[in-house]
């Protein structure tokens, strides 16, 4: 391992450490997680240490659990359409024991795809996790001195109240999401605190060409 | 009311089929969330993946006692 990959480079973040110090962005379900404890990934390094953990902001989360709730009172109204009235009782209360495990199904599955679509930051490599439903994954990976640009951008309202936005961050190879809607393969739709992201990543990177250029 | 071979085809009856096998697809399509669940804590190692992991199969072991209820029933 080159000596630039050192693991202390994270002590070398400004803003890594800042945020360190005020305690927040700890919660392991939480959006942004500085220096997550006890966490590792599939092809992690020995000295490779993780600097950011992070997902969509917890606000995506509301269209599905408002479609939910919506689906929780369904049954409680559904007798009094007459093709379910035309039902007994027994084959009534079988059709409500689906519609609630498809319900829970349906909250248990969209919170863990919530909670497992990641993207890593270490102080060598930026890791996206995308999985897309139950069947399909996808993992990019790149090396810190590879990356040529980061920016982010807020659209809507609820972006800009809630502090949540898309990174885009341009590698020197030609990398692209497998199904080409993303503008990059390292594109973390919906992040909360795209602004820390950017200035980490970017830290990051300085730090990266500081050393390089030495 | 429909009588074929003198057995009485009711909605109940037709319902009550296709409910016992949506059961039996949901418990399948829980089995593989199961799966998925290990292998995203295969890739991503996070402490509370123990729980979600805990969750995913409390869950699927309730459907299977609903599936074998509802089946039977």
């Amino acid at each position: 391992m080159p000596e630039i990959f050192g693991a202390n480079k994270v002590a070398d973040v400004h803003e890594v450490v800042e945020l360190e110090k005020s305690g927040k962005f700890k919660s392991l379900f939480g959006s942004f997680v500085v220096t997550p404890p006890k966490t590792r990934f599939e092809s992690q390094d020995n000295d490779e240490k993780i600097v950011i953990l992070g997902r969509k902001h917890f606000v995506v989360n509301l269209k599905w659990m408002a479609l939910a709730c919506f689906a929780f009172f369904v049954p409680m109204f559904w007798g009094e359409f007459p093709m379910v009235k035309a039902l007994d009782t027994n084959t009534s209360f079988i059709l409500s024991v689906i519609w609630y495990s498809a319900l829970l199904f349906y909250v248990i599955q969209n919170f863990v795809l919530w909670f497992y679509n990641v993207y890593i930051v270490t102080n060598e490599r930026l890791v996206d996790v995308d999985f897309f439903g139950l069947m399909y994954k996808n993992i990019n990976v790149t090396q810190i001195e590879k990356l040529q640009d980061v920016n982010y951008s807020q659209r809507g309202i609820f972006s800009s109240f809630f502090n949540y936005g898309d990174v885009v961050v341009q590698t020197s190879s030609e990398q692209r999401s497998d199904d080409r809607s993303e503008r990059s393969a390292f594109t973390f739709n919906a992040v909360a605190n795209p602004d820390l992201v950017v200035k980490i990543i970017s830290e990051l990177m300085e730090e990266v060409s500081k050393q390089n250029s030495r | 009311m429909e009588t074929i071979l003198n057995g009485q085809i009711t909605v109940s009856l037709v319902v009550g089929i296709m409910a016992k096998i949506m059961m039996v697809l949901l418990f399948l399509m829980s089995l593989v969330m199961l799966r998925q669940t290990a292998l995203m804590d295969k890739v991503i190692k996070i402490p509370v993946g123990g729980s979600i992991k805990t969750l995913v199969w409390s869950f699927s072991a309730l459907l299977l006692l609903l599936t074998v209820i509802v089946v039977l029933a």
